[in-house]
């Protein structure tokens, strides 16, 4: 398929200005919150593995940025490396309080762009996910049959999901590749749709139709394959609230809802495409069926547990102001955050309200969490660094002294149980929706 | 050839460190190429992470050996090029050398490594309730790099410069070879206080990393009493200030004593250069006091008003004034996201900043200010500038903090010539830069006795025979 809507992806040279706004002062190299007491913590996965300031946080990237544009740097393996060597986790991003700061994440994707543009990037293990989306519309090489697996259980249980391209829902549940094809995190998609359907949603999914929401191919800088699956997805939402009915799309994957939600609307028919249609979080959903009584608990749960805010629901949603035209502060300005839409607070709620959970904390939490170490195309690029950085992760969680670390993320559900495994630790991490299907 | 003995010594580093650890990539080194102020971007040749003092022995053994520059580095966050490499070398990255090795409740002292941040520390001495004299800066600079080059905080109005409060130090000198100075030198375990020995600490303090690295320090750290009082003012002159200043520094009262200009209270600072609104006062003054009951707090208040009272007496300009809430915390915790911090400073200008810092008595705080304001608008940047009492009102700060956008090599040359000029009126005037780029050593010792000069020389031969340590920072 050609791409043939317009999108507003910006090149590295298009955000000189920003990354010119960076004073290297290095704030965003560790997390602080002032309290009282002061919180610190490590916040950048990179700079805690690799150590070097230019592996180490937003300080770094802008670093390298700045250094391909002057033309002092060039494409080396090790470069490449360097940059690609990043879990896009917005940590960093977190910290700073300067102008460029809406723009860090986009900053280091662009000098992806700008590598595979070349012809140089992506890393080599990560050039399969970008072939295999081209090959198979998934970045787990698996066959088109392959996505319906995780629903045998309920056709055996004569309890299909109904096929939204052959039969009209409100509901379409976007499953994600991850949750598809990686085995060990199907019991999200399985709990899901468990619960929607004990919960009488009326819900379908696209089956074999599925194709993926493009969130890697956009983290390794593969744009134009990313435009490919994200146009047709568009296409696809748009057909289906027109001639199926669908007027919600819920995700329980945080990178294909950060991808509909942030990188979806780059597209300039994004507002034409999407009209009638909300996108939601599966936790989202749910908490508003809970606090309008349609969700019930019935069963109990003593388990002590903790929280990880996987990075694509928590601070990658967040919104920035930005004075575009001076008429605030000063053109470009960075003017404030608007956190309403990262998923802090909702995930903590259902959590505590499920009977026996007893939610304990870890020191790193909400803005300030620390990433499993998968996102960024690390998980596929560098599995045994993600692996050793989502250790770290449990490790933190096993200090508060939980039976199991919760997340809402297929990704971090797969990268910190390896992480887990690494290490012999008994911390198992298990979605939220694992949780509810048990109890309701 | 050349290739050759470069790939060799990074063999050697590779040896020392681990490969992990040492590199020559040029990305790697280009990142360590320039910082925040308008010192010109220069590349270190290799970057070397150490984590033990051993490592760091085994580093300055083969630098001496070879000749090499060496440049010590925890988190670049200064403002005065300190870790730019002026003639290559080894960049010494330390920021992994991080723990706090102790923290001493009753004797109220730390013992650092030199990588701790302030954010780090912070953390662990609230635990405690237990403080530091926080500067105005990073959270993730480095405690250690501060107090070696005279850094300043929250209660130097009280207890000085946070070099004062170095207590110990362990450092590897350039030749590799591992002291000890101040009471650690004499019990391995004892990092309590560099006095009653002579005061060998000197020969490591202010020498802006020339001179040694320091793989340990040991801090004084202070209580934090629970009622906080702040003393805001302001005036229309800096005269009117520096007399409410000098009263109120008598009774060494206040933890921090500092006036900021109007330009200055603005966050981000004004850029380019823009009047004050006529009406609004051009300083600013804030007093922090802590007291650790109600009716200290009250005796604290009361000699303030009599100061006040006093000042207006005299027909100033002086007048009670409010402070922002959120810059008042900044002034008395440790600055993160909010106003106040270097990186607030500089965002409407753009990617760099830099300063005429200097050590200037008050009674110069004025000429001086009235010089420098008229080069800084002639070079249409705001005079931002900062005055501050320390240790009471034994002497005294003033600098002016610049911002400039850096992606421009004209306005940066705008900026750096103008705080050069600064500099010039406020060394003709007594006063003595600290943190000093290389442009500012050059000027200091254009005027320095030359006895000073020879014995700088001699003490830095001595220490650093071959000239390895940050070569070139002191422009000797």
């Amino acid at each position: 398929m050609e791409v043939s809507m317009e999108w507003d992806i910006s090149t590295l040279e298009e955000l000189e200005d920003k990354i010119w706004r960076c004073t290297a002062c290095g704030n965003c190299k560790t997390a602080y919150k002032f309290g009282p007491p002061p919180e610190f913590g490590e916040i950048c996965p990179a700079g805690v593995e690799f150590g070097f300031d230019g592996m180490m946080a937003s300080k770094g990237k802008i670093a390298f940025a700045r250094g391909i544009l002057d033309g002092q740097l060039e494409w080396t393996d090790s470069f490449l490396d360097a940059i690609y060597k990043c879990t896009v986790c917005g940590g960093c991003q977190n910290q700073c309080e300067l102008d460029h700061k809406p723009f860090i994440p986009e900053i280091i994707e662009a000098m992806r762009r700008k590598a595979v543009s070349d012809g140089v990037g992506p890393m080599p293990a990560q050039r399969k996910i970008t072939q295999s989306l081209r090959d198979y519309n998934n970045p787990y090489q698996g066959p088109r049959r392959v996505r319906t697996d995780w629903t045998r259980p309920f056709k055996k249980a004569k309890k299909p999901i109904k096929n939204i391209n052959k039969k009209p829902a409100e509901i379409l549940y976007y499953v994600g590749c991850t949750g598809a094809f990686n085995l060990p995190a199907r019991g999200v998609p399985t709990a899901t749709a468990s619960i929607f359907q004990k919960l009488g949603l009326d819900f379908g999914i696209l089956g074999e139709n599925e194709i993926c929401c493009g969130s890697t191919a956009m983290r390794i800088g593969d744009a134009e394959e990313f435009k490919r699956v994200a146009e047709a997805n568009l296409e696809m939402f748009h057909r289906l609230h027109e001639e199926k009915g669908v007027n919600t799309i819920v995700s329980s994957c945080a990178g294909c809802y950060r991808a509909i939600k942030k990188d979806y609307i780059l597209a300039a028919d994004y507002d034409k495409m999407m009209e009638g249609i909300r996108v939601v979080h599966t936790v989202d959903l749910l908490n508003d069926l809970f606090k309008e009584g349609k969700l019930k608990f019935t069963g109990e749960l003593p388990l002590k547990v903790t929280y990880h805010d996987p990075c694509h629901t928590g601070r990658h949603l967040n919104k920035f102001e930005v004075d575009e035209d001076g008429t605030k502060l000063w053109k470009g300005a960075y003017v404030g955050v608007d956190e309403g839409e990262c998923l802090y607070d909702v995930p903590r709620d259902m959590l505590k309200a499920i009977p026996g959970i007893e939610l304990t904390e870890m020191e790193r939490i909400r803005d300030n969490s620390y990433c499993c170490g998968g996102g960024g195309g690390v998980m596929t690029g560098y599995g045994d660094w993600a692996a050793k950085n989502a250790s770290k992760r449990i490790e933190e969680g096993m200090r508060t002294g939980a039976d199991k670390m919760v997340s809402i993320c297929p990704f971090c559900h797969y990268n910190l149980n390896e992480g887990a495994k690494r290490i012999s630790s008994d911390m198992e991490l298990v979605d939220l929706v694992e949780l509810i299907d048990q109890v309701i | 050839m050349v290739a050759e003995g470069k790939n060799r010594i990074l063999e050697e580093l590779v040896s020392i460190v681990g490969k992990e650890n040492a590199t020559a990539e040029k990305h790697i080194r280009y990142a360590y190429s320039y910082d925040l102020s308008f010192v010109k971007p220069k590349l270190p040749d290799y970057v070397v992470m150490a984590t033990t003092v051993e490592q760091v022995q085994g580093v300055m053994k083969l630098a001496n050996r070879e000749k090499i520059p060496v440049v010590p580095f925890t988190a670049g966050s200064n403002i005065g090029g300190l870790c730019i490499p002026e003639r290559g070398g080894i960049l010494l990255d330390l920021k992994r050398m991080n723990q706090i090795i102790r923290i001493d409740v009753e004797s109220h002292y730390a013992v650092i490594e030199p990588g701790v941040s302030h954010a780090q520390l912070a953390m662990e001495l609230y635990k405690h309730n237990l403080r530091w004299s926080w500067p105005v800066g990073p959270p993730s600079a480095s405690v250690s790099s501060n107090a070696l080059c005279h850094g300043i905080g929250g209660l130097s109005g009280r207890y000085g410069l946070n070099s004062e409060e170095i207590t110990s130090m362990e450092v590897v000198l350039p030749t590799g070879e591992l002291v000890r100075v101040g009471s650690c030198a004499i019990q391995e375990d004892s990092w309590h206080s560099v006095l009653p020995l002579p005061q060998l600490d000197g020969l490591f303090k202010g020498w802006l990393g020339t001179s040694g690295v320091v793989t340990k320090m040991g801090v004084r750290v202070h209580p934090i009493p629970p009622l906080l009082k702040v003393f805001t003012v302001s005036t229309h002159t800096l005269e009117d200030m520096t007399s409410y200043m000098v009263n109120l520094g008598n009774y060494e009262i206040c933890d921090d004593l500092t006036a900021v200009s109007w330009w200055l209270s603005q966050v981000p600072i004004p850029y380019p250069y823009i009047p004050k609104p006529d009406a609004a006062p051009e300083w600013y003054c804030f007093g922090t006091t802590f007291s650790w009951t109600e009716k200290e707090k009250e005796a604290r208040e009361e000699i303030w008003q009599n100061v006040l009272e006093e000042e207006q007496k005299k027909g100033t300009s002086i007048k009670y004034a409010d402070y922002p809430e959120e810059a008042l915390k900044a002034r008395t915790q440790l600055p993160s996201q909010i106003v106040g911090s270097t990186k607030n400073y500089t965002k409407m200008a753009g990617g760099g900043i830099s300063w005429p810092g200097t050590f200037t008595p008050a009674n110069k705080w004025a000429p001086v200010y009235d010089k420098w304001k008229e080069i800084l608008i002639d070079h249409k940047l705001s005079p931002s500038v900062r005055a501050t009492n320390y240790r009471g009102v034994h002497y005294g700060m003033l600098r002016a903090m610049i911002p400039f956008n850096k992606k421009s090599p004209e306005e940066t040359e705008n900026a750096r010539q103008a705080i050069v000029e600064c500099l010039k009126v406020d060394l003709d005037a007594g006063g003595i830069p600290y943190k000093p780029p290389v442009d500012f050593a050059e000027e200091i010792n254009r005027r320095a006795h030359p006895g000073y000069l020879s014995l700088l020389k001699q003490v830095k031969n001595m220490l650093d025979p071959n000239d390895i340590m940050n070569s070139g920072k002191f422009g000797i």
